[in-house]
């Protein structure tokens, strides 16, 4: 309950923008091959973030576009981030002002809800048109997700926790 | 609160829910026409040449990175693998080899299979034991003999060409006496031409002999067997002419020859029968003074059955026997 108490400064259209190229590029980083099951989906991360933290900046519509291009990058099929993260970003609008209000922990544990969500969609909509069941280790990124969420919460304020105070 | 700014009422667009199953319907149509119809691909397209930048940034300090590590390779490592290279280099070398040999075999029986196949005269099919010993005349054992029913005088082809005639038949293995050989002869023909030679061997070479000066023969001429020996089949080709010299001082053209078959290379090779020959007209009749005394013998014996056949009164046998005895004697 501590942390809406401090004062910010504005945060700047700039930054958002950045914060999604970074994790577009982190997508397209060519890591080594088994990463990809642990490795979260920070765009999905910042998606929640932004939308939890700037409901007027970031919204439903943000997240579909941010889903097309992630589909892209990640040569998955066309539409099935989008689903995903249209649907996240509405769970997080509809509790939006309660969730912004909890401390970190506690919001941890909705990340790691909400990514799993994500992480559902996406295996329903995949199987739905035809693939196969990839494991369980699927649901594995989600938790890893949870776990840095109180970081990159941390990260992010960073730039714009005003110096003088 | 001023980090969660409540948005103002008038910006505030559509409501969420709306916005929601908007895009929601918007993503499962997309989803269905790139899974089932295939139509996003356009769009694909453009939005990974929007990202292709972005990717080429993250990409290059990688690769970067990658070449620097390439460059910075150890010298033992290099040496290492150079010398491991070598050594596999050594082993598909000798792996080649070994298949190139067996890859020149099949060519070989395949096409002497062919060949096979097409003739109806086909003795037996055999393989070059080793070739004779004797440095002074070409010859090639072969590994069958009486037990496959060859005779001596049979052709020997290979997938070229005639490559000689058995001359000594055992009972397990076979000489064959290549075109080359010294004393080896073979009826041809200029197969452009259609005039007739014989094609001597010289111990090495064939070369046509006996051919006059201005006889129509020119290098290139293809030489087939002319067949009209009782031994070769007909139009099987032999030799190529090589260098014709004419020299005036000379009666007959120097003719060098090429053999087709490969008198040296040959692994294996087609033994077929000798031509079938009409059956020959009897051979003359004896000569006279051998046949007289057969004919007065035969006459006296007749004679003396007819006395008996008279004596016995039966005298149409021996009348018979008489005439055939007379019909035997010179006409």
């Amino acid at each position: 309950m501590e942390r809406p108490q401090e004062l910010l400064k504005p945060v700047k259209r700039r930054l958002i923008y950045l914060t999604f190229t970074l994790a577009l590029v982190v997508e397209l980083v060519p890591l080594p091959v088994g990463s990809v099951r642990w490795l979260p989906d920070f765009v999905g991360m910042l998606i929640l973030y932004w939308v939890l933290n700037q409901p007027s900046r970031v919204g439903i519509g943000t997240a579909f576009i941010l889903g097309l291009i992630a589909d892209v990058a990640t040569a998955g099929l066309f539409g099935q981030h989008a689903l995903a993260y249209t649907i996240t970003a509405y769970l997080v609008l509809l509790r939006q002002r309660q969730l912004v209000m909890f401390n970190l922990g506690i919001q941890a544990i909705a990340v790691l809800g909400l990514l799993q969500v994500n992480q559902l969609i996406m295996v329903v909509a995949r199987m739905a048109t035809g693939s196969a069941f990839v494991g369980w280790s699927f649901f594995l990124p989600p938790l890893i997700g949870a776990l840095l969420w109180p970081l990159l919460t941390n990260l992010l304020v960073l730039p714009y926790r005003q110096r003088s105070l | 609160m001023d980090f969660a700014n409540t948005p103002s009422f008038f910006r505030q667009g559509p409501r969420p829910l709306v916005r929601l199953i908007s895009c929601t319907t918007l993503s499962i149509a997309l989803l269905v026409a790139d899974s089932r119809f295939g139509l996003m691909e356009p769009a694909r397209e453009a939005l990974s040449v929007v990202l292709y930048p972005l990717q080429w940034a993250v990409n290059a300090p990688v690769s970067g990175a990658r070449d620097l590590g390439s460059f910075l390779t150890s010298q033992t490592e290099l040496q290492q693998e150079n010398r491991q290279l070598r050594a596999a280099a050594l082993s598909n070398a000798a792996q080649l080899g070994r298949l190139a040999t067996v890859e020149r075999e099949l060519a070989e029986l395949k096409a002497l299979g062919q060949i096979a196949s097409s003739r109806t005269d086909v003795a037996a099919q055999a393989e070059v034991l080793y070739t004779g010993r004797d440095a002074f005349t070409n010859k090639l054992i072969i590994d069958r003999g009486t037990n496959a029913g060859l005779r001596g005088g049979m052709p020997v082809l290979d997938s070229h060409g005639l490559l000689g005639q058995i001359t000594r038949v055992q009972p397990l293995t076979a000489e064959v006496t290549l075109v080359v050989d010294k004393n080896q002869m073979v009826p041809v023909m200029i197969e452009r031409t259609g005039q007739r030679a014989i094609l001597y061997g010289y111990g090495g070479g064939v070369e046509l002999r006996y051919m006059p000066i201005h006889a129509d023969v020119k290098e290139g001429d293809r030489l087939v067997t002319s067949g009209i020996d009782s031994v070769f089949p007909p139009g099987v080709p032999v030799a190529q002419v090589g260098k014709v010299d004419r020299n005036a001082g000379a009666a007959f053209a120097r003719v060098a020859c090429i053999p087709y078959a490969g008198v040296q290379s040959s692994r294996y090779v087609l033994v077929v029968s000798e031509k079938q020959m009409p059956p020959a007209p009897k051979p003359a009749q004896p000569a006279a003074p051998v046949d007289a005394k057969a004919a007065k013998a035969a006459a006296k014996a007749a004679k003396k059955a007819a006395k008996k056949a008279a004596d016995k009164g039966a005298a149409k046998p021996a009348a018979k026997t008489a005439k055939a005895a007379s019909a035997s004697a010179p006409r």
